[in-house]
């Protein structure tokens, strides 16, 4: 249901709810009524009146008629309350008092806050000429009645702007929604394809295997795409490492890693990823191109440990304490800086002709897990 | 020779993955698209191995795993594009053999189903890597029942896997015979796949279903 469909039922109710104002006073004060047959016509007019003009309201919506002859039924019983509710020994009669703001709010919601002014003011105004002129009562009437229309026709367009601006975000919440959706199913379908290819490609051989390796490459990277994607949500202040790692899986680099999120401060998580992105570097200006490596990503309370692995030449045992004694493991710093400034730890660990293993375990809190290293495994 | 049932909703892969085990002296029964089209072929035929694909029209492939049950002869073995390594994990928990991707070349696809065919669990690292995430998962959880845990051996073998040694590798590294190699890693993806149905059928009871599993 609709603001405006809300007020205009909340505006039936008041309307009703207003009549008994006149209808106490004329009681009371019956006795003294000038008129008191017709004052308890009018009253069973204004009665029949509100009635009929709720159901309009309610059932019709604001026509533009209903809303002058609403008007113009008010103006008419302020006229005739102000001759035949005359009081015997009283300058100015009985009112019909709050009933009379139903009309202006009528306006100020149909149209609002410029017609509700106007509307108020005409009520108003004829209030006050035909109930004796401005005096204290007619003078607080008139201002009530306009700020009334005033203040009831803004915050009437404040509601509906609030009501448009949350449908448009519930569409475009459920057009985001479809986008999501309409996307994996087309990711899925076109990784099938690209995954078909290379394997056709390979099956071929030649300039095939060549797209083959092309159409690889572009399922690896996609996928990755979509699923860091789907890693980036749940994560305040964290990343998830498998996301960051992803972009290097391809043909020649195997990732291994839980299958659900592995979570670190997005700082460290960043670090890491770079030690292992100067590892794989390493890699491949070290070895032969035909070397694969595999990426291990291990997950328990206290740390989180990543082990790169390829399948090289490895390294002489000496070679390596020689070139850092000479100052040529510029790589191999670059991996032991960052993990260490994460409090973590980095074991290398090589035999000729069976490859290379980098494992850098990074704590989940700095400087916990000093010491227990490689405990346990 | 193993007979076989190909599981796929794409009907290109269905014929390249039939031709290349064909061609290499297997026998497929029957390539379906569907989920429950598949749970019925499977039934009524019988192969020895079914090759399934995770995302089916009508069921997801954990649910086809689930649909023919613990006693069923035929052994799964999952093949996934989608890189959504949950499902990949709940699948084989679920009863699958093992798991490869789809960009695996023809020679590993054969000898896969050749080892799925013969008995034995088909690891890659990467499934690897996730059976070892699921194991600490489990253990980190503290459930009140209890956890399936990895020996000391056995986490060691399943590591060397996930950084993608072969079994023959494995075996000269930790000076153990190839059997042995295989005998762990079969174990460790058999407790977790019993722990898997002790659970779906203490959640069956707590929640009053009965026969449904």
């Amino acid at each position: 249901m609709g603001i405006q469909t809300q007020l205009r039922r909340a505006i039936a109710v008041f309307r009703f709810a207003a009549l008994g104002y006149p209808v106490v006073l004329c009681a009371l004060m019956f006795d003294s009524l000038a008129r008191p047959a017709l004052a308890f016509l009018l009253v069973a007019a204004i009665a029949a009146w509100t009635g009929s003009v709720g159901y309009l309201y309610t059932h019709r919506g604001y026509r533009p008629a209903l809303l002058y002859i609403d008007l113009a039924v008010t103006v008419a019983a302020v006229i005739a309350s102000a001759w035949v509710f005359a009081v015997e020994g009283r300058t100015t009669p009985v009112s019909v008092g709050p009933w009379l703001a139903g009309a202006v709010l009528a306006w100020a919601v149909a149209r609002g806050r410029r017609s509700g002014v106007v509307a108020g003011a005409i009520v108003a105004g004829v209030g006050t000429v035909f109930r004796g002129g401005v005096s204290e009562n007619t003078f607080s009437e008139a201002v009530l009645l306009v700020l009334t229309g005033l203040m009831v026709g803004h915050l009437t367009r404040l509601g509906v702007e609030a009501e448009e601006r949350l449908g448009q975000a519930a569409a475009r919440n459920a057009a985001a929604r479809e986008r999501e959706r309409l996307a994996r199913d087309i990711h899925d379908s076109v990784l099938q394809v690209l995954a078909l290819v290379q394997r056709r490609g390979n099956a071929i051989g030649g300039e095939a295997a060549e797209l083959g390796r092309l159409a690889g490459e572009q399922e690896a990277s996609l996928r990755s795409l979509i699923t860091s994607e789907s890693y980036r949500h749940p994560l305040d202040g964290q990343r998830d490492v498998r996301g960051l790692l992803g972009r290097h899986s391809a043909d020649a680099v195997t990732i291994a890693a839980p299958a659900v999120p592995v979570r670190l401060p997005a700082h460290a998580a960043h670090q890491l990823a770079a030690a292992v992105a100067s590892a794989l570097d390493n890699v491949r200006d070290h070895c032969p191109p035909s070397t694969r490596v595999w990426l291990l990503v291990e997950d328990d309370a206290e740390s989180v440990t990543v082990t790169v692995r390829d399948n090289g030449p490895g390294i002489e045992p000496g070679r390596l304490a020689e070139a850092e004694a000479e100052g040529r493991l510029g790589v191999a710093q670059s991996i032991e800086g960052r993990v260490t400034e994460l409090g973590g730890k980095v074991a290398v660990e090589s035999v000729p002709g069976q490859g290379t293993e980098v494992e850098m375990r990074v704590p989940r809190s700095r400087g916990r897990t000093d010491g227990d290293a490689h405990s346990g495994r | 020779m193993a007979t076989l049932i190909v599981v796929d909703d794409h009907p290109i892969w269905r014929e390249a993955i039939s031709r290349d085990l064909t061609e290499a002296g297997h026998r497929v029964l029957a390539s379906v698209g569907e989920g429950r089209a598949a749970l019925a072929a499977i039934r009524r035929m019988g192969p020895e191995v079914a090759i399934l694909d995770m995302q089916l029209p009508d069921l997801s492939g954990v649910e086809v795993l689930r649909g023919l049950g613990e006693d069923c002869p035929t052994k799964v073995l999952v093949l996934s594009a989608s890189g959504e390594s949950a499902d990949v994990l709940e699948a084989v928990k679920s009863g699958a053999r093992g798991y490869l991707v789809k960009s695996a070349s023809a020679p590993e696809l054969v000898e896969a189903v050749e080892r799925v065919a013969a008995g034995d669990a088909v690891f890659t690292p990467g499934l690897a890597g996730m059976v070892l995430g699921e194991y600490r998962r489990l253990a980190n959880a503290e459930a009140p029942e209890g956890h399936p845990s990895l020996s000391e051996r056995e986490t060691e073998v399943l590591r060397l896997v996930a950084k993608g040694l072969t079994y023959k590798e494995i075996a000269a590294r930790l000076y153990l015979s190839h059997r042995t190699v295989q005998n762990h890693v079969q174990r460790t993806l058999s407790k977790l796949q019993l722990h898997n149905r002790a659970q779906l059928v203490r959640y069956a009871i707590e929640h009053g279903i009965d026969g449904g599993i």
